[in-house]
């Protein structure tokens, strides 16, 4: 079956960069434009096989969407990895404390890329 | 401009606006968290998607910007009108581009440059005023340091296997000059993997990378030594020793030490640049305005016409015993000076724009051949003539394509030499007195005298007995119509290059030199005048007219009689001068021939798009710095003349332009 990923990035040329991407790789994509969206995607879908997200965002930010997901017992396993241009290591840090799978630095290399998320499937 | 940078472009022409919609809240309000939350997101956003897309000179402005925002939310700066305005005024500029639409305008626009240098201006002043010990956003020279790292996986793991930690580890070497060994115990599974990395990145950044596989994996870094390591044999020697077995960790620190002691007293040896004294003058606290070119160029116009004035004036009192007289000349011509260098230094920019742009360049190049390659700038604060930039970019790129293709080695080549597999590219920016140098070298494979020399006898350009020097052999690089690539490439052509740029240096007035170790490399030294309107030249005369012939072309010069140049009756136009047939244009024969000749004549050697050609002049009066003033309208037919200056009598000297000359005595 189909994974499905949902992408999460308020600039939406990214967001449907990652998308094409990933639809290329035979996943099929969701998308939401902040972390408020897409925590009210993930309840209506608890499906989704893992979130893809920025870390910067208006509103509701990837770090704050990730701690939503992981305090919600219904959602929690779903895994959960940054794509962000942010590399500050505290951040990366209190991140992974609180359940982050991993951390791609924007911009990536297509094969580390593919790693993660494949990684992220099969584990996490 | 493929699609989705176009999406982009949309989009973050939409983001511009929220930019300003926020920026504009925030002066009113400087207290205020939302709106400053809302700029720092938005520019973190443009930041990531210039960065994405191929823009990265919108991608640094924006993370320089970012940092000062950065600040402010920290509490350690405040928003401030200065801060509000050099941002505003930044993502202006940022939005003129976009909408153009035109992905290499907006990759080569130099004026991003002048934002980005206000804001590091700022930062760093930022920086000194209140804030000690923040992260230092650090310019001009990368700092490079050897790191050793032993990740020892907790989890059973082979060495092709698709586990991120495989990738990570590839992604690391991607920082810099890497050397990675894995070992494996019994079960062919890895035991451990030993990298050797040489990088610009800090050693919390290198860390960082194993933070989410701090589970599956152990990591030990050690700080080796600042610098590169990798360019010390004895260092890779050790290193290549210990294929099979793991090194000592502390016999491998001990050695690193001593080797990075070596390395440094090596590049003792390098030309000391006077970038980092020019530097420290700089004045942390300036403040920058930003000023139309046009007047800057009056301005520059008006000094140069004060400077042929006060050389008028240092003659005309030479003529008059007046001790006051001498004292006010020697005052003024003392100020004269101090203006020309402060005008003259008014229309630079720093050169940080290009090293962008070679970055990239060298980065897509090395991918594209399948070569590794890292690229190390040294000097990007270094000014110069912001048309200069813009005119030297394309010979600059021509010549760092020429490193990658023809000089850097294949990964095997270079392994096989026993050189680290990551070839290196510099640029190496300095002023000296009025001029900029660049130097771009590599540790490529060097230049094949031989085969240059070959091919030169083989196409007529040298015959088989004369004898070169090494630099001369290295010269006919720059002869049109030579390349010893004996594979063309799409990347660098067949040697039609080399001869372009060196013309082009040469209509700026610069002088180009290679020098080249086979095995070792080779760099090219490109020397330019600061400014385009201040000549060196040779002042010479014709009858009662003086003529001023560009230095920079001159090879030598001659004294023979004049009847040698009398060929009307021969065939060969040809003038035995030092042994050597020259074809020579006499300025006397051709514009002032009614007038009686002197006895001897002068006959200046010089090379031409890589000809050599004789001017023969009746005397040579010497040496000399002046401003170059263009002819008015009438003589623009006349273009054998670039220009002209006047001398300390107030007489006229016609500057020449030797290769339209040449053009013209042709026809």
């Amino acid at each position: 079956m189909k994974k499905t990923i949902l992408v999460v990035d308020d600039f939406a040329s990214i967001r449907d960069f990652v998308c094409e991407t990933l639809q290329r790789k035979g996943y099929d994509t969701l998308g939401a434009a902040n972390g408020t969206d897409a925590y009210q995607l993930l309840a209506q879908q608890p499906s989704v096989d893992l979130v893809l997200t920025d870390y910067n965002m208006p509103d509701c930010t990837g770090f704050e969407l990730l701690k939503k997901i992981k305090s919600n017992p219904t959602v929690a396993k779903v895994p959960v990895i940054f794509l962000t241009t942010e590399s500050n290591p505290e951040k990366m840090r209190s991140a992974k404390d609180a359940g982050l799978l991993a951390w791609i630095k924007k911009p990536y290399r297509s094969e580390t890329f593919f790693a993660q998320i494949e990684n992220a499937l099969v584990n996490g | 401009m493929d699609s989705n940078q176009k999406r982009f472009v949309e989009d973050a022409l939409d983001l511009l606006n929220e930019l300003d919609e926020g920026l504009l809240q925030l002066e009113a309000n400087p207290q205020a968290t939302a709106p400053l939350e809302q700029v720092f997101r938005t520019m973190h956003t443009i930041k990531g998607g210039a960065n994405m897309f191929g823009f990265e000179n919108i991608g640094n402005l924006a993370h320089h910007l970012e940092t000062l925002y950065d600040f402010v939310r920290q509490g350690k700066m405040q928003v401030t009108d200065g801060l509000i305005s050099i941002t505003l005024h930044a993502f202006d500029k940022v939005r003129d581009l976009l909408q153009e639409k035109d992905a290499t305008k907006i990759a080569n626009a130099a004026e991003l440059n002048d934002h980005l240098k206000i804001a590091i201006e700022f930062l760093k002043n930022a920086e000194s005023t209140n804030i000690a010990g923040a992260n230092q956003t650090k310019i001009g020279k990368d700092e490079l340091a050897t790191f050793f790292l032993r990740i020892t996986p907790t989890i059973n793991i082979t060495q092709d296997g698709n586990h991120p930690l495989v990738f990570i580890l590839k992604d690391l070497e991607a920082l810099g000059t890497a050397q990675t060994f894995c070992y494996s115990n019994a079960g062919n599974e890895v035991a451990n993997w030993d990298m050797f990395l040489s990088t610009t990145f800090p050693q919390t950044e290198v860390e960082s990378y194993f933070i989410f596989v701090d589970k599956e994996c152990r990591l030990e870094i050690t700080h080796l030594a600042s610098g590169d390591l990798f360019g010390c044999k004895e260092f890779v020697k050790y290193i290549d020793n210990h294929r099979s077995t793991p090194v000592d960790p502390t016999a491998l620190f001990e050695l690193a030490q001593k080797s990075a002691a070596k390395v440094k007293t090596d590049s003792v040896q390098e030309p000391d640049d006077e970038t980092s004294s020019k530097n420290k003058k700089k004045n942390h606290n300036d403040t920058y305005i930003k000023v139309s070119k046009r007047k800057i160029d009056d301005l520059l116009n008006w000094i140069s016409e004060l400077i042929i004035l006060q050389a008028q004036l240092v003659n005309t009192s030479s003529g008059v015993n007046s001790q006051e007289l001498t004292e006010v000349t020697e005052h003024l011509e003392m100020i004269t000076n101090h203006l020309r260098d402060t005008s003259l230094e008014i229309g630079l920019v720093p050169m940080e724009t290009l090293v962008t742009k070679f970055k990239r360049l060298v980065r897509d190049l090395s991918k594209s051949l399948n070569k590794k390659v890292n690229f190390l700038s040294e000097g990007a604060d270094t000014e110069m003539d912001k048309d200069l930039i813009e005119l030297m970019t394309e010979p600059m790129i021509h010549i760092i394509r020429n490193c990658i293709d023809h000089g850097i080695e294949t990964p095997d080549e270079r392994k096989a030499k026993g050189k680290a597999e990551h070839g290196t590219v510099k640029l190496k920016a300095f002023n000296t007195n009025s001029y900029v140098n660049i130097v771009i070298s590599d540790d490529g494979k060097g230049i094949d005298k031989e085969k240059v020399l070959a091919k030169a006898i083989e196409k007529g350009i040298v015959s088989a007995t004369d004898s070169l020097t090494t630099d001369e052999i290295l010269n006919l690089i720059f002869h049109a119509g030579l390349s010893t690539a004996s594979k063309i490439s799409d990347v660098s052509g067949r040697g039609v290059g080399m001869d372009v740029v060196k013309q082009k240096i040469n209509d700026l007035r610069g002088y180009v030199t290679v020098k080249s170790e086979m095995g070792k490399g080779t760099s090219v030294h490109i020397k330019l005048p600061l400014s385009r309107s201040i000549i060196e030249g040779l002042l010479v005369k014709v009858d009662e007219t003086r003529y001023i012939v560009p230095l920079n072309v001159v090879d030598r010069i001659d004294r023979i009689n004049y009847e040698n140049l009398c060929l009307d009756n021969l065939v060969n136009k040809s003038v035995l001068v030092n042994e050597e047939l020259l074809s020579v244009f006499s300025l006397r024969h051709r514009f002032h021939a009614k007038t009686n000749a002197p006895k001897t004549t002068d006959v200046i050697s010089v090379t031409v798009n890589g000809v050599r050609k004789g001017i023969s002049v009746d005397r040579i009066e010497g040496k000399m710095q002046t401003v170059m003033k263009p002819l008015g309208d009438v003589y623009q037919q006349q273009d054998f003349i670039a220009g002209s200056t006047i001398l300390g009598d107030g007489s006229l000297a016609l500057v020449l332009d030797p290769s339209r000359l040449f053009q013209m005595s042709n026809n």
